[in-house]
């Protein structure tokens, strides 16, 4: 019974916590994003979540450790716009720059490799800048608990715990119903069979829901409901075959040779999913966040404060969805015995 | 006495298969409509598109208005399906 509460008290948390918690400013865009070394450039910044206008600020554009160069002015517009005034020393790098922003409310705000700097041809030889060593101040982070800003993402960070940790409950839940299943074939008590397939109706919602609420983040994210990622393609077939599960149940009317058939397949299903949720996306791309090779979580893409919500986001779909699958395979159990009672 | 009992269980699979089928059109009216209703909000593609505002955060919010409507029409589905069993457990009081 305790557990019931658990659930929803951690859903409560992570509903909470997961969706007032702010972002960590940052900058969403610069214009122009190509400058030529060697002159003086304007940049206009527009950023999130920053108090430009109640704390003073500062620019630089970072070439690495030891180069940088500092805006001379920086004219703000609103809270969340600036212009900042360069002069860029003729030496510099032909490469990707890093813009940071600092002032003490926000602490620091970057676009990593935001601003491309090509080579001057015809230099001003009147011309004189240079480069500053350091930023000359310590670069501190934004006070309190914030989720990191990543560009594009911006708010819909926080799907990590709504849809994320979606598919990670549906995992489980496969898990609890391939057990059950197992035991069923183990002992030929309905009873499991009942609960095996409890479990897989939960998870099958689940997965679901995890391909509604991650088409709905792809249009905000990759512009589009649906693409030829990797990862959603695979995602759909694994589903297909949980789909095939619930038909394959309908079809039956002896119940002992559903309760087989359905135990054999679930089974079946569940060793598919291994290759076509775990290996197959990470042999390839895929446009998910964090991935390309590496596993993701890992890294920057789910950092301490996103995992304070994260994994406890997981338990709570898990508990809710055992709920779920529980009241389920109660109702089922009652329904045979009525049954039973009326023939 | 067989007899009504068996046509009384007979009708409630009846009725279950009925509102199984209604529930599902209920179900996928529900979910043209949510879609319309999204795409149509999203409609403009640009900045002044509501849920792209405020760094998308319209997105996810919908993201979890959807997941808790899904986990409250299983709820619903799971209610239906008890009511009728309370239903034949009150009938069967009644003959009996």
């Amino acid at each position: 019974m305790w557990w019931k509460f658990l659930g929803v008290i951690i859903f409560l948390y992570v509903l909470i916590g997961g969706l007032c918690t702010p972002l960590n400013p940052g900058i969403v865009d610069a214009n122009p994003t190509n400058v030529k070394g060697g002159q003086k450039v304007d940049i206009a910044i527009k950023t999130y979540n920053t108090h430009l206008s109640t704390s003073p600020t500062e620019a630089w554009l970072k070439q690495d450790d030891g180069h940088y160069v500092k805006a001379n002015q920086l004219k703000v517009t609103n809270d969340n716009e600036c212009v900042a005034t360069f002069a860029l020393p003729i030496d510099m790098e032909q490469k990707a720059h890093t813009l940071i922003l600092h002032n003490d409310v926000d602490g620091s705000a970057l676009l990593p490799d935001g601003i491309f700097v090509l080579k001057n041809e015809k230099p001003d030889s009147t011309y004189k800048a240079s480069f500053e060593t350091s930023t000359g101040k310590k670069l501190s982070k934004a006070s309190g608990l914030r989720f990191p800003y990543r560009s594009i993402l911006n708010e819909t960070i926080r799907n990590t715990f709504f849809h994320v940790a979606l598919w990670m409950a549906m995992f489980v839940l496969y898990v609890i119903a391939l057990i059950n299943g197992v035991k069923y074939l183990r002992t030929k008590d309905l009873r499991y069979d009942s609960k095996s397939a409890a479990y897989n109706k939960s998870g099958i919602l689940f997965g679901m829901l995890g391909i509604v609420t991650g088409s709905l983040w792809a249009r905000y994210t990759w512009g589009t409901w649906w693409t030829n990622d990797v990862k959603l393609n695979m995602a759909t077939i694994a589903m297909f075959i949980y789909f095939g599960y619930l038909i394959l149940r309908s079809s039956f009317t002896d119940e002992d040779k559903r309760a087989r058939i359905s135990a054999v397949f679930s089974i079946f299903a569940f060793v598919a999913l291994i290759p076509l949720v775990f290996v197959i996306p990470r042999l390839t791309d895929s446009l998910h966040p964090g991935n390309g090779g590496n596993p993701a979580l890992g890294g920057e893409d789910l950092d301490n404060t996103l995992r304070l919500f994260f994994y406890p986001a997981i338990l709570a779909y898990i508990l809710l969805g055992t709920w779920m699958a529980q009241l389920k395979y109660r109702l089922e159990q009652v329904e045979k015995k009525i049954n039973e009672m009326t023939d | 006495m067989c007899c009504p009992k068996y046509l009384r269980l007979l009708t409630y699979k009846n009725n279950q298969a009925i509102m199984t089928r209604k529930l599902f059109s209920k179900t996928i009216q529900s979910i043209a409509f949510l879609l319309i209703f999204i795409s149509e909000l999203s409609a403009q593609n640009n900045d002044t598109d509501f849920l792209r505002s405020t760094g998308k955060i319209y997105s996810v919010v919908v993201a979890v208005v959807i997941i808790f409507l899904a986990i409250a029409a299983y709820l619903w589905r799971i209610d239906n399906k008890l009511t009728k069993l309370e239903n034949i457990i009150k009938d069967e009081h009644k003959t009996s």
